[in-house]
Order: C-alpha cells, then structure tokens, then sequence
C-alpha cells in the first residue's frame, strides 16, 4: 500500500487532517499541473501553483469524500483541474465576447485560429458528448487533458491496461476533433 | 455523430497503425464488410487523426519533464524520451544538418552538435525548441530579422545561420558552434577575481552594443547564454541565442504564459521590469541593460537580485509587483547579509578574503550596478558601452558615470589613479556603425512575410536611431567626464533628443555651464533650453537649479524676449507641480524688472516660499531660511514695497551663514530699495559694501577646468542685480517721498 493510500485511507476514517496528504502529493500535483499546461492551454493567467492550490481546495473543499487509493485520488484531482480550467477559459472568453455570452459562437470560430481558452471550451463540449456515449473513454480524456497524467497513471486511475489508455486516447482525440468540426 | 463503439474503436486502432494507404483500404474493406457506415465513420476518424493530435498538443503529446539541463542523462534508449518535443535520434538529418551528438538541453530547447555539409562543410550547434510553439510563426519572426542577424559580425557574438522546422513540427535555430562554459560556472571554476570578472563582462558589453546598432535586442541575456571558450588560451566570452528569445517571444505575455512559465526557471530573475509586464511589446534596448546589471551583479556576488524561486514562488502578479517596485539590496549589502560561511565561499570563489570581496564592491560598482538596475529605464545607463565605459573607468579608477560627482569623490580618484594616458580616447572614436540602407524587406518574396518585414525593418530602423542617440550621449558623456568639453559639445548638435535622459541631461549640463563659465552666453542659453527640455527625471531639486542657470543666461545674452519667455514658462510648469524649491523659481522670475501680471502669478509660489522659510527657520535651516529670505526680499522690491524688502534683506543677512553672492545679492535690494524711499545715504552705503565682495570674490575659477564650478549662476544674478543697482544709484536723486 503507498504512503499516500494509507493516509487517504486514515484521512477517509478521520484520523488524519486532509492537510497532512499536502506534502505528500503537492510535487506529483504540481508536475500534473505543468505538465498540463506546458502542453498547450495558455493564455490563462494560472499558474501550475495557483492550479494545484485552487484544485486541492476543490478536492477536499466539498469533504466528506473518501479516496480508495492514490488513483482515485489523482483522478479527483484532474477533475478539479479541468473544472478551474474551464471555468477560467469561460470567464476569459466571457470578456472577450462582450460580457454577456457564456458559450462561444462556434459559428464564427475557424478552427485553426482558436484560442487556448477557446479550444479548452470547445474540447469541454465536446467531452461532454463523448461522457453520455462512453464515459470511460471521456474519463481518460479528463485524465490525460486537463489531468496532465501519464498513460501508466490513467492506467492505474481507471484501471485498466496502459495499452487500454493508449487506445482510448488516440480514438477519442479523433473522436472529438471530428464532433468539433462537425459543429462547425 | 454516431456513439463510439467497440468495434469502431477496434477497427480504427488497427487500421492507423497502417502506414500504407492501400493497405489501410483493403483492410477497412474487408473488416467492415457491407457496414457503409461504419467504414465510413472510421476513415473519417482517421483522416481527423493528424489534425487532431495538433489540436491538442500543437507541440509533443507526451508529458515531459523540464527545466534543469539533464547532461548525460539522454543517451539511454529511452522511448518515452524520444517522443518528447525537441528530441531527436543522432543521426537524423535535419535540412542541411545532420544530428551528431547532444550537448545540451535547457528549459526551451535541445542543443545538439550537427554537422552541415554544403555549401561548407562545418560543425554548427542545432537548438531544437521544445516549448509549444507555432513552428510558422516562430520562423516568420526569425525570417524577419534575419537580414539583420546576419550583419552581427562581432568577435564575442555567436552567430546565427539559420532556423527551420523539423520534420515533426519544432522549430530549429542553427548557431555558431561555441566549445564553452557557461559564464558563471567558468568564473567559479577559474576562481577569477572581481578585476578578471569585469573584463570578460566589459567584453559581453561591447557585444551587445554591437548588437544593438544592428537594431537587434537580444531578449535573454542571461549566464547560460554566454558561454566563455578558451581562445589561444585566453577565455573569450561569447553571447549565443542572438535573435531567438525575439522569434519565440519567450516573454511573459498572456499568449504564451502557460507553455514558457513553468519552464523558464531562473529566466524571471533575469527580465527587466517592462519585460515582465503583461504584453511586453514595448521593450527597447534598454531591456538588455537591465539583464546585463543582473548578470554583473550575479558576477558580484554569486546571486541574482532577486532569488529566482522566490520569484517563481510568488506568482505571476507578485512577481512582477517585486520586478516593478522592489528595490533589491546593493551587492555590497547583499553579499554583508550573508551567512559567514556562505560569505567565505562567495569570496573563495573570487580569490578573495570576505571583508576584502566586500569592500571591492562597495562603492562604485554599487552605484554602477544599481544605474543598470534602475526600475525606470530612462534612468539606466543609455547604452551597453556606457555601462561598459564607467565598468573601465572603475578599473582604471576613475569616477564612475554612475554616481553624481562630488569634489572629494573626485578628488580622491585623481589621487589614486595612474597617470597613464587613458585610452578612453580610442573607444569614442569607436566607429558608429552607419544603419544599412537597403531595404531588409526586398529580400522577402512571400507576401505574408512582407509586412512583418516592413515592421520589423521599422523597428530595427528605430532601434538603430535610438541607439545611435544613446551611443553619441554615452560618447559625449565620456568626453565630458575627460573634461574634454569642446568635443562634448560638437556632438551635442547631433543629439536630438526630446525624451526625458538622466545621462543625456547631465551632458547638455555640463557643456552649458562650461559656456556659461566662459561667458559664452548664447551657447550656453541654447545648451541649458535644450536641457530643461530633457531634465525632467532629474527631480525638483536639479530641474529647478538649472533655472537658476538659465535665467542669468539670458540675461546675460541681452535676450529680454526669451527671457521672459522662460520665465512665464516656469512660473506656468510650477504653479502646477508643487516643489520644494519654491524660492528659487521666485527669484529667478524676477530677476528683471516684471510687470504687474507677472508678479501677481507669482502669488501662490511666493506664499510658498514664505512658508518653508518659516519651516527651515524653525528647524534651525538657516542655509535655505536665508536663501528664501532674499528671495521673497527682491519679489517685495519688484512689488513695490520697499519698506517690506528692506526688512526681508535684513533678514536674510541677519541669519549666522555667510555666502558671498547671496550677502551681496541682499545689499544689492537693500541699496535700491533705500534709493527708491530716497535715502541716498544708506543707498550708497549698502551698494560699497556689495562692490567690495565682488571686488574681492568675484573672479572666474577656471584653474581646474572642471564643470563643477560652484556657484558661477548666483554670482551672474548678484552681478545683473548690481548692474540694475549702479544705474538706479547714478541716477540724478529723485525728491525724496
């Protein structure tokens, strides 16, 4: 049993405060949150620090959770890093637009000359299709997208092979960008 | 959009792992069967698959680690490491180049040593970038100063050959091969003191400077960007990445803030504060003498003004707060705040005992590096070669630029310096480097490339300009510095400048006084317009002084109509601006005789000036009380009320400071105002005693040729005064009143 299992579990019994987990994950944290934004996503003014801390509060914010394991928790984690995301895009996108327009007019976006923020909506949206047809493939997405994880974590996280991941990113990546153009 | 299914995903699994087309046909038509639809979904998946992957990566689809320089740690057939952005096999060929081996990798890129084979064959660095970047726009950047990279012909500047995209989407830059060592590590492992520490980055300077006339900013100065390589056995440092840091813009700005932030570790500490702003667009060459202040005073001291963690530490918004509006310690006092034992390693480094590596620093290259570290680049030095003149005036002691010249700072470093003839000479007649004149954009035969050409040729054309501006302030700085005023003052008519300059306004001040000490008066008028034009940063206490100078100028000229000029433009410029100094624009405005409107303005400024001579008064000031005293004195006779001028001379000389031109100055009112209420007697009697202390005071002090001479302006204002108070005393006497 890992370090940080054990103390999610004794967290989950309430013997231990969710603080003490902190130290034990912030460096894996904070490797997943640059690692998600070294890959793309800028134009946010987020920074991988700012996104650990606004996901850790997120994690354990709503309490009363408990974590089966260091998977269960990163995949907690990735999901509060894809909803500050979003959240971030849509309040930038909303000044950008004028105000008063929460989703983007995907009329009037050419695909290649999207933004950051915008790309992040629009893969969201899409996400959104693919999570009523085949959740598991939507999980992997979140995992990999706005998780930052490696292909072995997701394994570990949704438990199934790295191989699985593999697949499964690869289809859904194609999968969204055709229902993105397909809006369009 | 149908629902994905199992065997969607199956078939397009094994399908895109076919790289033959035909292959890939066969095979979907076989597994599909009479499935239309199916197969159909399935190769639009797969023709989606490649933008797709772009779209969400737009660089590498692995996640990476980055930052620190991982030497040797990249050989091992590591799969996952082949995959990353920037990597490739030895043994690719890249254009040209074909990959040799790995020298290095950074936070923004993979150097590898390559070698070209045509039109030369030679040995060139490769950098791979790795950030996530758009490989066109980068390239169309670059393509844009390219002319002007090319004309960087400079011993101590890496040059770059070339950029294109890599077969998988990076972009790549092609350099000068340098064999070398990062500067500080060079430095740390040499041992080399602070005098050898000096050379090298006197040398880095002049790179620069060379750069910047060519209108290129380098954008990244930073230790890891000079290497030193060992040249006949003499280390010659070499500025490498020329022209990149502008193709990738690898600013902070809120385009590319996620992909270049968490990966430029240790960059921050180098940025000056503009660069470091939201959108840094307008970032000049001074930009570059901020980064290299931080690299002298990393030289220094082993450290960066600001820590680098704690800069990264901060976050984004703090972080700029802390580049924008902290102070950061001077090197003297940051190397003192260390630890003991820190200390003594920072000094081992330098062959130096710890209280000695201290005292070194302090002082002059306080002052210079804190000149290049100034927050306002206005107040920076104006160009590389300034900063890197006041580092040899350092070494060969003499005054530093950087610190406003007191007698016995100067005084002090005529004693200890050699009388060796200064070279100095040889480096003002450092040629300019002409701006080139054909058009950099001819070059550019695509359409979309043009306007960015025409922009960036603009810009380079202004970057030229400026610098060629600065370089001839610099230059004229030096000269004044020589004491060489004549020179000085040639190039001052080439020096058009409008813009606020602490260095360039320090020059037009020097020539002027040195006119107005040879009582050139024109020139000397022309000089000191020209400089309250530009003398903005100087603060209250300089701005107002050179009124003080300007206005006995005109005087002098016998220019009544520009005089006046001048002074309804500065009663105008500080009725508006509170100043500390409210006497001094009082007296200068009425120097000459004012009409009824103009003494009435003055109203506001003379409250003022009673007020502060009150306060320094009641804080024992009696220098300023007195000075203020004979200010409001002479306002009091242009007013009219003799009695009331009589009594503030009075008091004025009443006060326990003696200082002659102002002592005069006092008798002077006090003589014309007894004149005006018809007491000739006491009249006369004041005006011997004002004739006497000129007689006995009021000779030019030419004997050290130093602009520094005192006060010649209160003496020309007393004499003006005197001059006005033997024509009213000749005067056949009026009835009394």
């Amino acid at each position: 049993m890992s370090e940080i299992t054990q103390v999610l579990g004794e967290i989950s019994r309430g013997d231990k405060a969710s603080e003490e987990l902190l130290p034990l994950v912030y460096d894996e944290l904070r490797r997943h949150a640059s690692a998600r934004m070294a890959r793309e996503a800028a134009g946010q003014t987020l920074q991988p620090t700012a996104l650990v801390h606004e996901a850790w509060l997120r994690v354990f914010g709503d309490g009363g959770r408990t974590w089966e394991n260091r998977g269960h928790f990163f995949g907690a984690a990735a999901e509060a890093m894809r909803r500050i995301l979003i959240e971030k895009a849509r309040s930038k996108a909303r000044l950008k637009h004028g105000g008063n327009q929460v989703r983007l007019d995907i009329e009037q976006l050419e695909l290649a000359e999207t933004t950051p923020e915008e790309k992040v909506l629009l893969i969201d949206d899409a996400l959104e299709k693919l999570q009523q047809q085949d959740p598991e493939k939507a999980r992997v997405v979140v995992l990999k997208f706005f998780g930052g994880l490696t292909n072995e974590q997701v394994a570990e996280s949704v438990g199934v092979t790295v191989r699985t991941v593999e697949r499964h990113w690869a289809y859904a990546k194609a999968w969204l960008f055709q229902s993105i153009r397909a809006q369009q | 959009m149908s629902s994905p299914t199992q065997r969607e995903e199956d078939l397009f699994d094994e399908a895109r792992k076919l790289t033959d087309p035909d292959e890939c046909r066969t095979f979907l038509e076989r597994a599909c069967g009479g499935d239309v639809a199916l197969r159909r979904r399935v190769e639009d998946l797969l023709t989606a698959e490649l933008d797709a992957e772009q779209f969400f990566t737009e660089s590498g689809t692995v996640v990476h680690e980055h930052g620190i320089p991982l030497p040797g740690a990249s050989i091992g057939a590591d799969d996952r490491r082949r995959n990353l952005p920037g990597e490739e096999p030895l043994g690719t060929k890249i254009g040209r180049y074909k990959l040799l081996e790995k020298i290095g990798e950074g936070g923004c890129g993979v150097v590898y040593l390559a070698e070209q084979e045509e039109p030369v064959r030679r040995r060139v660095a490769l950098k791979i970038i790795k950030l996530g970047m758009e490989t066109k726009s980068v390239i169309a950047r670059f393509e844009a100063e390219r002319q002007a990279l090319a004309m960087m012909d400079h011993p101590n500047i890496a040059r770059v050959f070339d950029a294109g995209a890599t077969d998988r989407g990076p972009p790549y830059f092609v350099m000068e091969l340098v064999r070398g060592v990062k500067l500080t590590t060079y430095c740390d492992q040499h041992r080399l003191g602070i005098g050898q520490r000096l050379d090298l980055f006197v040398q880095i300077c002049h790179a620069i400077q060379h750069a910047h006339q060519k209108g290129i900013i380098h954008g990244d100065i930073k230790p890891s960007n000079v290497m030193v390589a060992l040249q006949d056995g003499v280390p010659v440092p070499k500025v490498i990445d020329f022209g990149i840091s502008k193709a990738t813009e690898a600013r902070l700005t809120d385009k590319n803030l996620f992909t270049t932030y968490a990966q430029l570790i240790g960059t921050p500490a180098y940025m000056s504060p503009e660069q470091a702003e939201m959108g840094g667009v307008d970032i000049d060459t001074r930009s570059d003498i901020y980064s290299l202040g931080v690299l002298l005073y990393e030289l220094l001291t082993g450290r960066t003004p600001f820590e680098p963690k704690a800069l990264l530490e901060a976050g984004l918004d703090e972080m700029r707060r802390m580049l924008r509006e902290r102070e950061p310690a001077r090197p003297s006092s940051r190397l003192q705040a260390l630890p003991a034992a820190e200390l003594t390693k920072t000094a081992e480094f330098r062959e130096a005992e710890p209280d000695r590596l201290v005292s070194l620093v302090r002082g002059d290259l306080d002052w210079i590096v804190m000149k290049a570290l100034e927050k306002d680049r206005r107040r920076r030095y104006e160009t590389a070669n300034g900063l890197a003149l006041d580092v040899q005036r350092h070494l060969n002691n003499e005054p530093v630029a950087a610190r406003p010249p007191s007698w016995t700072y100067r005084t002090q470093k005529l004693v200890r310096r050699n009388r060796v003839v200064v070279t100095a000479g040889a480096a003002v007649v450092a040629a300019l480097v002409a701006g080139f004149g054909t058009s950099t954009w001819l070059f550019f035969k695509e359409r979309e490339a043009r306007p960015r050409a025409v922009a960036a040729e603009q810009q380079q054309a202004g970057l030229r300009h400026e610098a060629e501006m600065r370089e001839k302030i610099t230059q004229a700085a030096l000269l004044v510095s020589l004491e060489r005023f004549e020179e000085a003052d040639g190039l001052l008519n080439e020096i058009l400048i409008k813009k606020p300059t602490v260095e360039g306004a320090a020059v037009f001040r020097a020539v002027g006084e040195w006119h107005a000490i040879h009582g050139r008066w024109k020139a000397a008028a022309d000089r000191f317009a020209r400089l309250l034009q530009i003398n903005q940063l100087d603060g209250a206490d300089a701005c107002t002084l050179d009124g003080l100078k300007q206005g006995p100028a005109l005087v002098e000229l016998g220019d009544a109509v520009a005089y006046e000029r001048f002074r309804q433009d500065l009663i105008g410029r500080f009725n508006v601006t509170p100043c500390p100094f409210p006497d001094r624009v009082v007296k200068i405005s009425v120097l000459l005789p004012a009409d009824e409107k103009t003494v009435a303005s003055l109203a506001p400024l003379a409250e003022l000036t009673a007020r502060s001579m009150a306060e320094a008064e009641g804080a024992g000031e009696v220098f300023q009380a007195a000075w203020r005293a004979m200010s409001l004195a002479l306002l009091e006779y242009r007013r009219g009320n003799f009695a009331k001028a009589i009594e503030l001379s009075q008091r004025c000389l009443a006060f326990p400071e003696y200082n002659a031109p102002r002592v005069a100055t006092a008798h002077l009112i006090l003589a014309m105002a007894d004149r005006q209420l018809g007491r000739n007697h006491e009249a006369l009697a004041e005006w011997n005693g004002a004739r006497e202390i000129f007689e006995s005071k009021i000779k030019p002090r030419e004997d050290r040729g130093t602009p520094m001479q005192g006060f010649w302006f209160d003496w020309i204002f007393a004499r003006i005064l005197l001059r006005e108070a033997t024509a009213l005393i000749e005067q056949p006497p009026a009835p009394a009143r």
